[in-house]
């Protein structure tokens, strides 16, 4: 009844079916346990209807072969909390769903790939290093919506294995969005043989070009997204919690800041657009971050910077895409 | 049964295009924030300024065609503001009237509408004003508190009214008091101008020097008596305390620098309290009339409004400068009417800042972006600087948002009149106002 699933490189997918998408509280818990498992190099029973045998200490690192799927997913109960992420990432108070709500609806599932006994990183502790997703259609709020997520491309980063996790959200059994997130684990090793990518230029030469627009990001802004976004993860919530993972302060959600910069690109973005942002330094909270959201041959290209520092956060671009 | 149409059959045509005029204007002097009249309202202050132009020029129990007039920070009180203002005059109260609001360009947004139901002679006569106060500004609550009141008024029972209030945080109830920043970019106006001041390259030096000239020009002014028939005293205050005849290059260049302070790295900062306007609190209102209405009621004219032109820029992404939109909308205003920069006597360019008036003057000279930006042929043209605000503009006299259309519409007027009258030839001023929003406003006035 499902057509089959594969990867982006055509790898084939074995597709389990879930009844719902899970909430992202419980599945952060097992992430903690299934990371300290990871750590600890012991395999742990694995989690009952997750999943199935743990990695092996020795076996080189391995991505599941398994994509989950939640058909019959509802929106017509989001209003509400479609405005509040509207009212929060500066959205126009549309029915149509932003790229940026769409993630925070397929999160979820590609949260429990992470979190599954036979995925090889652990969940906290990696870093969110590149989204790019691609709204092929417009969607509306009331439309069912079938919601995949799996993992892919497992590769080399300078400073460990970088992977892949993919979402999509399905309508009238076509695709309407399509959304990778890129998300770094230090100190792993690749299981192939290609090489990391070299250094990229150092940090200190880059010149912020001038603004224009400036964030007054308040200390509560990680508290904010995560309560809309269900992405609870301690370095967003407090100093305190955030110094537990090594950073002075909590620090914004990247997606926090990259779905702002697709708002205030505005209406020109058009019903159906590809957006991409690419995560340089976190945004310590309170932060006064200035942007330069600028029009280029393709559509939109911006940057997120410390204000008055030459310390780049993120950059990104927006383009209009042909609506199917 | 329908008529047909007689072909050869008289036909009633509306009265066509016939000239507004300038009578005269009436301000209060300005007053820097919190002082003078920090105990008034907008209503207050707009009804001194209309009250003055009434005692002026005799209009007690007139009914005018129509007042119009606004303020930038209103309150939702105001609603009919203006309408307020008339009833609480000593024109007739059968005096229609109604709001403008077009950030810094309101006053003479409301003089192009008044002036131009006096051109299609759907009124004969007009006042067209302006007011805004920084001391008495509203204060909105937060939009916590806001959706939780909102949501308790619109409970049907006590129950449902407890649990809306039970929503309430403790920061819902800090205040939020108005910010001249865009809702848009975050940018205040002032980060704006220093984005486009980096941009075109105009020097501290060069902002200070518009800012010496403004206050030298202005002290001189008053010292002559121009402002002797524009201006009204107004609790205690017979000019604008915001005046400062002896300061100096000196003491402008001792400032510290306030805007683009986070662009240092980029550029360097150049925009500082002494060449960026201050906020004020102010009114001030023009008396519009036709030829015939200001003759039958033995009233001077000091000049006819010729034309207007309004425009606006795309500065969301930065494509254009914040203030830059009278950039755009003068050379097309001229065009129309067939002239030149070098046909203009005297131009009014509103001093938001210092670098406003050279980043516009800079504008009209480049070649390239004449051509790209205005479609022109090339540069649009160098202004004589000694025809620029001859008398001072904002930097020296402040601003009060909507109140400075009419107080440059007044001296502009009046400018032109006294020239006319010396010289025997026609003389032209031309007004530029930039305002929030990347809008802008400018009009085209001539000797009577």
């Amino acid at each position: 009844m499902t057509a089959a699933l594969t990867t982006s490189t055509g790898e084939p997918l074995d597709v389990e079916s879930l009844p719902a998408v899970p909430g992202l509280g419980g599945l952060y818990a097992r992430g903690a346990a299934a990371a300290g498992r990871i750590a600890a190099g012991r395999a742990l029973p694995a989690i009952p209807g997750l999943g199935s045998s743990a990695p092996t200490d020795d076996a080189p690192l391995a991505l599941p072969r398994t994509a989950y799927r939640v058909a019959g997913v509802q929106t017509a109960g989001l209003r509400t909390h479609l405005r509040d992420y509207q009212r929060l990432l500066h959205e126009p108070g549309a029915d149509a769903l932003p790229s940026g709500y769409l993630h925070v609806l397929a999160f979820p599932l590609a949260t429990a790939v992470m979190v599954r006994g036979d995925f090889p990183l652990p969940l906290l502790g990696m870093v969110h290093l590149a989204n790019d997703a691609s709204l092929l259609r417009p969607v509306t709020v009331g439309e069912p919506l079938e919601v995949r997520a799996w993992s892919e491309n497992l590769r080399a980063h300078r400073r460990g294995v970088t992977v892949d996790l993919v979402a999509e959200v399905h309508t009238d059994g076509e695709l309407a969005w399509h959304g990778v997130s890129t998300y770094l684990a230090k100190g792993f090793e690749a299981p192939s043989t290609a090489e990391a990518p070299a250094d990229p230029a150092p940090r200190g030469d880059w010149v912020p070009p001038l603004p224009t627009g400036r964030w007054a990001l308040p200390g509560g802004t990680g508290r904010a997204y995560a309560a809309i976004s269900g992405d609870r993860n301690p370095i967003h919530l407090s100093s305190l919690s955030a110094k537990a993972f090594g950073f002075p302060r909590a620090i914004a959600h990247g997606m926090y800041t990259a779905a702002r910069a697709l708002a205030e690109v505005g209406p020109q973005r058009g019903s159906a657009y590809r957006w991409t942002v690419d995560f340089s330094r976190p945004v310590l909270l309170p932060s006064t971050v200035d942007v330069a959201i600028t029009a280029d041959d393709h559509g939109f290209a911006y940057v997120g910077w410390n204000s008055g520092r030459q310390s780049r956060h993120f950059a990104g671009t927006v383009a209009p895409l042909h609506s199917r | 049964m329908s008529r047909s149409p007689q072909p050869d059959a008289p036909r009633t045509s509306p009265p066509g295009p016939r000239d507004a005029v300038v009578v005269g204007g009436n301000r209060i002097p300005f007053a820097r924030a919190g002082r003078k009249y920090a105990d008034a309202s907008n209503q207050e202050l707009l009804t001194a300024a209309i009250e003055g132009l009434v005692a002026r020029f005799g209009l007690q129990g007139e009914r005018l065609g129509e007042v119009a007039g606004g303020a930038v920070l209103k309150h939702s009180r105001d609603f009919n503001l203006v309408r307020e203002c008339v009833l609480g005059s000593s024109l007739s109260p059968q005096t229609p009237a109604y709001d403008v609001q077009q950030a810094c360009a309101t006053g003479l947004e409301a003089a192009i509408a008044v002036t131009n139901k006096i051109r299609l002679g759907q009124i004969d006569s007009g006042i067209a004003g302006g007011t805004d106060t920084i001391s008495d500004a509203p204060i909105a609550v937060s939009e916590g508190l806001r959706h939780v009141l909102l949501e308790a008024t619109h409970a049907k029972t006590l129950q449902g009214r407890l649990k809306a209030l039970a929503k309430l945080r403790p920061a819902d109830l800090k205040p939020l008091t108005p910010v001249t920043d865009e809702p848009r970019t975050g940018l205040s106006m002032g980060e704006h101008q220093a984005i486009t001041t980096a941009r075109w390259g105009i020097t501290r030096q060069a902002q200070d020097d518009v800012a010496l000239a403004s206050h030298r020009h202005l002290a001189r002014a008053w010292d002559e008596g121009f402002f002797d028939d524009l201006v009204t005293p107004f609790h205690g205050l017979t000019r604008d305390d915001n005046l400062r005849p002896d300061t100096s290059s000196e003491k402008l260049a001792a400032l510290a620098p306030v805007f683009g302070k986070a662009l240092a790295g980029t550029a360097e900062p150049t925009m500082t309290a002494g060449n960026s306007t201050p906020l004020t609190d102010g009114a001030s209102a023009v008396l519009l009339a036709s030829r015939e209405w200001a003759q039958e009621h033995d009233l001077p004219v000091l000049a006819r409004f010729v034309d207007a032109e309004t425009a606006a820029v795309d500065f969301v992404h930065g494509h254009e400068g914040l203030l830059m939109a009278p950039v755009h909308a003068v050379p097309r205003l001229l065009a129309r009417n067939g002239l030149t920069v070098d046909d203009i006597d005297f131009f009014e360019i509103h001093e938001a800042f210092a670098s406003t008036v050279l980043t516009t003057l800079a504008a009209w000279e480049d070649d390239e972006y004449c051509r790209t930006e205005l479609g022109l042929d090339g540069a649009f043209g160098k202004v004589d600087r000694a025809r620029i605000n001859v008398n001072g503009s904002s930097l020296a006299a402040g601003h009060p948002f909507a109140a400075t259309g009419g107080r440059i519409l007044a001296t502009a007027a009046k400018l032109v009149a006294q020239r006319a009258a010396s010289t025997g030839e026609p003389v032209r001023a031309l007004i530029s106002v930039c305002a929030a929003g990347g809008l802008g406003a400018t009009a085209l006035i001539e000797s009577a």
